[in-house]
């Protein structure tokens, strides 16, 4: 899988290779090509433009869903810049992606470095770690509702056990956004491990070998021959992570609602609430349609600061 | 590069040195698996049990009783089937959709590639919570609603599966299907018998990921799905958490038995998808 | 591998049934052929309840040749059904009958699609004023009938006369105070046991708020009037005091999962002396084997007050016959003798009193210790209002109740962050 990316985002291959390539195999190109990407562009832009269309406008209305909708422009907009709790939302998403995108990578790369290798075992290693990540979300929130329950969990009485003092959990505004990225990291971390896993495997022992007799110890290896060769898979892993945490709702939906005082209300969460337990969902949609920008946004910038440095 | 081909290393079976990063890698994964052992042992443990105080790290005696209540319901076996065919669907088609869009995006030029893919990309960053509503009006419309059909259609062939696949396709060596075209097969032809053979750990993968996001899915068959012989898993797993009673040692059975099919996939996958890597790069 | 060959050959045969089934089409889709009126029923239920709405549903068939209901949860439980309906709504294609929560009655019933049932009502044969007080309190919007109820219940103490008797504390008799509450919370708490006094649920959702209502209404306040929030002042103080004062003797359980069901297992694995509940939990308390008594809630001013927290069936306007079918079912579903087999298997007191009246509601009531003690209560039971403001003043007079409780705000900051959201939300409502 690694490798997948690895060469895609390959900026050794020069845009002249690529261009010849391309000519190369142009014959008669257009119409098979349609035909090729017809079905997915059909049921990926068909199920999206459209209902991206819809909640835009929505956006711009005094909606509940239930009785016709009121246009009122930017208000919706205008509201969201002032509110607190959207404000609370955002900054909960961004601590969420601050701390859940670097550590997933980080806390990735090391277990891959020390499972890429032949001992005993490592089969049962690898996999332990990777299990959570088939977890569904559903499941998570059963499974950690009654793990970190301040008073009947197992993670407390286990505290007490060691001797530790024993934590609010989900019962503590300030412990449960971090308690979230904790299981959040438990099972999205599985996800970066089997990838770097992969790309490392996907390093030429040569590569090592080479560095090695010219002298490099570990951290050089490390930083001169490993770390280069991965940046493609890394950056994907970035981008992607970024992706799944500024989108982070299951996890909130299943276990705390939000709370407790609004401690875990994120920024998808918001657009729920807004819309399905507060009848405003006009209101949710604009919050939603601000968040999409940023992404929008943030992936042209990631693209235009590639783009400047192959150039 | 060329050597895609799977080769078995004799190392399965050999005996390995022991090491020290074992002192390092066991209490790691154990701290992994920990949550789920305590998943599984709750599963055998009755309702009086899971909500002792303090809490029982162990089952007194194994209870078969929550996975009595949840074999015993007759839909069970329906939605184990409903999950299954969303899930077997929903692979089939991103592989074929998929791998066509990805292929004609990586191989072939034509006007407006380049935004398409781009635009097709953009969505990824939607989420989907904002286009529910709307997706539910077009599976209305298609009268798609409370059938699998409103699961199946908006997972046939997602961006990340074209983008996934278009990414591999691009580092073939495009020397290989050349040889394939000049003897004058087809594009369908090159890319069923030349490239897609080369292609399986990309396959793989996207077909563990599908298979991964369709059966854990719980928001949309919330919306989409009504009537309980058209369940899945995961939502009738929900109706077992009741308004005013819970059967945990049921929630927690419900939970193992819907886990552990992924994980056999998982596990299948993997193999393919960390070996046939693995091999290429080990070999050397 | 012979395990996983024949659960692949499970799966293609439960395939080849459940895609048979896929393509027939059970969209659930209503209408009338053939003089038979086809209308869809979502009843949000599960277990015991569920069972018996659809032995209901299926006798109603029988004996209603012309109607025929299809019955199903909806996909959902009672506490998902808002989403589904609102989605339904929007596109167009709705059952025409769905358990909807009281509180969501007042936002839904500003649709036109929502049956307005006042003339009807006005029948005598309808039977609306055999409903209890805060049924129809519950059902109506504006001065209009917008639903029919569906469940009835009354906030009482439950008490585990075990542990009262361990720790010496006199059992509570109707007419307690909440002084006498929080005492007696702050007595049975035994932290080595691991026993609390009381649970309050603190998600922060209509779960945590519909219990201090009662305490509100005793002090002379509300939740709105005229247009403004009138929860401000001694009312809401006092009752947040005393919401402080459990909080800060830790003589009460805080439940931060959703659902509370939390809070309910610790009590009925004995590690909680008083839950203040609804009727719906009495089977579960018996089957847990407790020794338990009913009493009437604490006051402040010693007079009888309590809370009703009635849901409806939402009847949505499907065209004529499909409509006046939906009437019909629910006026059939809800007729005493009906009610009283509906009422025993949903943890509902009888929605009318001459259900209370027939022999097998009797019957229910002499095998269930305290359940008279619930349907005494309804005669001082009040509801919230139903107005479009209230989801907003739920969730901030949830937020109030948290903070009190978790300490993170005195009971003076915490309610006037709740009177501003209040006023915000219902000024916005108008």
């Amino acid at each position: 899988m690694a490798k997948t990316f690895a060469v895609g985002y390959r900026a050794r291959e020069t845009a002249t290779v690529r261009r010849t390539r391309r000519d190369r195999s142009r014959v008669g190109g257009t119409p098979t090509a349609w035909l090729f990407v017809a079905p997915a562009v059909v049921i990926i832009l068909g199920l999206s433009i459209g209902p991206m269309i819809w909640s835009l406008l929505l956006s711009f209305q005094s909606a509940d869903l239930v009785t016709p909708a009121r246009w009122l422009g930017w208000h919706n907009y205008e509201v969201l810049a002032t509110d607190p709790t959207f404000r609370r939302a955002v900054e909960h998403t961004l601590l969420y992606t601050a701390l859940f995108v670097p550590l997933s990578i980080v806390g990735g790369l090391g277990l891959a470095l020390a499972l890429n290798r032949r001992i005993r075992l490592i089969g049962l290693y690898r996999t332990l770690i990777f299990v959570p990540f088939v977890v569904s979300a559903a499941s998570q929130g059963v499974l950690f509702s009654f793990v970190f329950d301040a008073q009947f969990g197992i993670a407390n009485s286990l505290l007490a056990r060691i001797g530790l003092p024993t934590q609010g959990f989900f019962a503590d505004p300030n412990e449960a956004l971090p308690l979230l990225v904790a299981i959040g990291l438990w099972s999205g971390v599985g996800f970066c491990v089997i990838i770097l896993l992969a790309a490392l495997q996907d390093i030429p022992p040569e590569l090592r070998e080479a560095a090695i007799v010219d002298g490099a110890g570990r951290g050089a290896v490390l930083r001169h021959v490993v770390l280069p060769t991965l940046r493609p898979v890394l950056v994907f892993l970035v981008v992607w992570q970024t992706i799944q945490a500024l989108q982070v709702f299951d996890l909130v939906y299943v276990t705390t609602k939000g709370g407790p005082l609004g401690s875990t209300v994120v920024i998808v969460y918001f657009v729920w609430d807004q819309a399905f337990q507060l009848f405003q969902a006009g209101y949710g949609a604009a919050a939603a349609y601000l968040l999409a920008a940023v992404l929008l946004a943030a992936s042209l910038l990631l693209r235009l600061y590639q783009r400047i440095r192959k150039a | 590069m060329t050597t895609a081909d799977t080769v078995r290393r004799p190392g399965r079976g050999r005996r390995l040195p022991f090491s020290g990063w074992h002192l390092l890698l066991a209490p790691l994964s154990m701290g992994f698996a920990l949550p789920l052992l305590w998943l599984l042992a709750s599963s055998f443990m009755t309702n009086a049990e899971i909500n002792r105080f303090p809490p029982a790290l162990f089952p007194h005696g194994i209870h078969l009783d929550g996975y009595l209540y949840v074999l015993r319901n007759a839909l069970f076996p329906r939605w184990f089937a409903n999950t299954a065919i969303v899930a077997i669907v929903a692979v089939l088609a991103n592989l074929v959709f998929g791998s066509l869009a990805g292929y004609a995006f990586a191989r072939i030029r034509f006007l407006g590639s380049r935004v398409l893919l781009a635009v097709m990309l953009a969505t990824m960053v939607i989420p989907f919570q904002i286009t529910m509503i709307p997706t539910f009006l077009l599976m209305s419309r298609l009268r798609l609603t409370d059938t699998l059909g409103a699961l199946i259609v908006p997972s046939l062939v997602t961006p990340f599966a074209v983008f996934l696949l278009r990414q591999f396709f691009l580092r073939l060596p495009p020397e290989l299907e050349e040889a394939a075209r000049i003897d004058g097969c087809s594009r369908l032809r090159t890319l069923v018998s030349v490239i897609l053979p080369l292609a399986r750990p990309a396959l793989a993968t996207v077909a563990a990921l599908t298979f991964l996001t369709t059966w854990n899915d719980l928001t949309w068959p919330l919306i989409a799905i009504t009537s309980d012989h058209q369940y899945t898993l995961q939502l009738g797993l929900a109706t077992f958490q009741g308004q005013h009673r819970t059967e945990w040692p049921a929630v927690m059975a419900g939970n193992v038995i819907t886990i552990l099919p992924v994980l056999v996939a998982f596990l299948l996958a993997q193999r393919t998808f960390v070996q046939s890597l693995t091999s290429t790069a080990v070999k050397g | 591998m012979l395990r996983g060959e024949t659960t692949r050959r499970g799966v293609l045969l439960g395939a080849t049934a459940a895609a048979a089934t896929a393509l027939a089409g059970c969209g659930g889709t209503g209408g009338t052929v053939h003089g038979v009126t086809t209308i869809v029923l979502w009843h949000g239920q599960n277990d015991v309840a569920k069972a018996t709405v659809e032995r209901l549903v299926a006798e109603f068939n029988r004996t209603h040749p012309h109607i025929r209901v299809r019955a199903s949860s909806g996909g959902v439980l009672a506490d998902g059904m808002l989403q589904k309906v609102m989605a339904a709504l929007a596109a167009g294609s709705y059952p025409d009958l769905a358990y909807v929560f009281g509180s969501n009655l007042a936002n839904l019933a500003r649709s036109d699609k929502v049956l307005d049932l006042t003339e009807q009502a006005r029948d005598p044969a309808f039977g609306w004023a055999d409903r209890w007080p805060p049924a129809r309190a519950a059902a109506s919007v504006d001065g209009r009938v917008r639903a029919m109820p569906a469940l009835l219940d009354s906030l009482c103490v439950v008490y585990n006369k075990k542990l009262f008797a361990r720790s010496g504390v006199e059992p509570p008799r109707p007419g307690w105070s909440w002084a006498d509450f929080t005492t007696a919370a702050r007595q049975l708490t035994d932290r080595h046991r691991g026993v609390f006094g009381t649970g309050w649920p603190a998600v922060g959702d209509e779960d945590t708020v519909w219990r201090i209502w009662p305490m509100v209404w005793d002090l002379g306040g509300d939740v709105a009037r005229h247009g403004r929030p009138a929860f401000g002042g001694t009312s809401g103080l006092r009752a947040l005091d005393t919401v402080a004062r459990l909080a800060a003797d830790r003589s009460v359980y805080i439940d931060t999962q959703t659902g509370s069901d939390q809070l309910y297992q610790v009590f009925l694995g004995g590690s909680m002396a008083m839950v203040p509940t609804g009727p719906w939990q009495l089977p579960q308390v018996r089957e847990a084997k407790l020794d338990y008594g009913v009493v009437p809630m604490p006051t402040y001013t010693g007079r009888p007050l309590t809370i009703s927290g009635p849901d409806n069936w939402v009847i949505f306007d499907n065209g004529r016959d499909r409509a006046a079918a939906a009437v019909e079912f629910a006026r059939w579903l809800t007729a005493p003798k009906q009610d009283v087999r509906w009422d025993a298997s949903a943890g509902s007191l009888p929605l009318r009193r001459s259900t209370a009246r027939q022999p097998a509601w009797r019957h229910t009531v002499a095998g269930t210790p305290g359940l008279q003690v619930f349907v005494d209560a309804l005669t001082t039971a009040r509801v919230r209002p139903t107005i479009r403001a209230y989801p907003q003043i739920s969730r901030a007079v949830g937020e109030a109740i948290v903070s009190v409780l978790l300490g993170h705000a005195t009971p003076d900051a915490a309610l006037s962050g709740a009177l501003a959201a209040a006023r915000t939300a219902l000024a916005s409502s108008l």
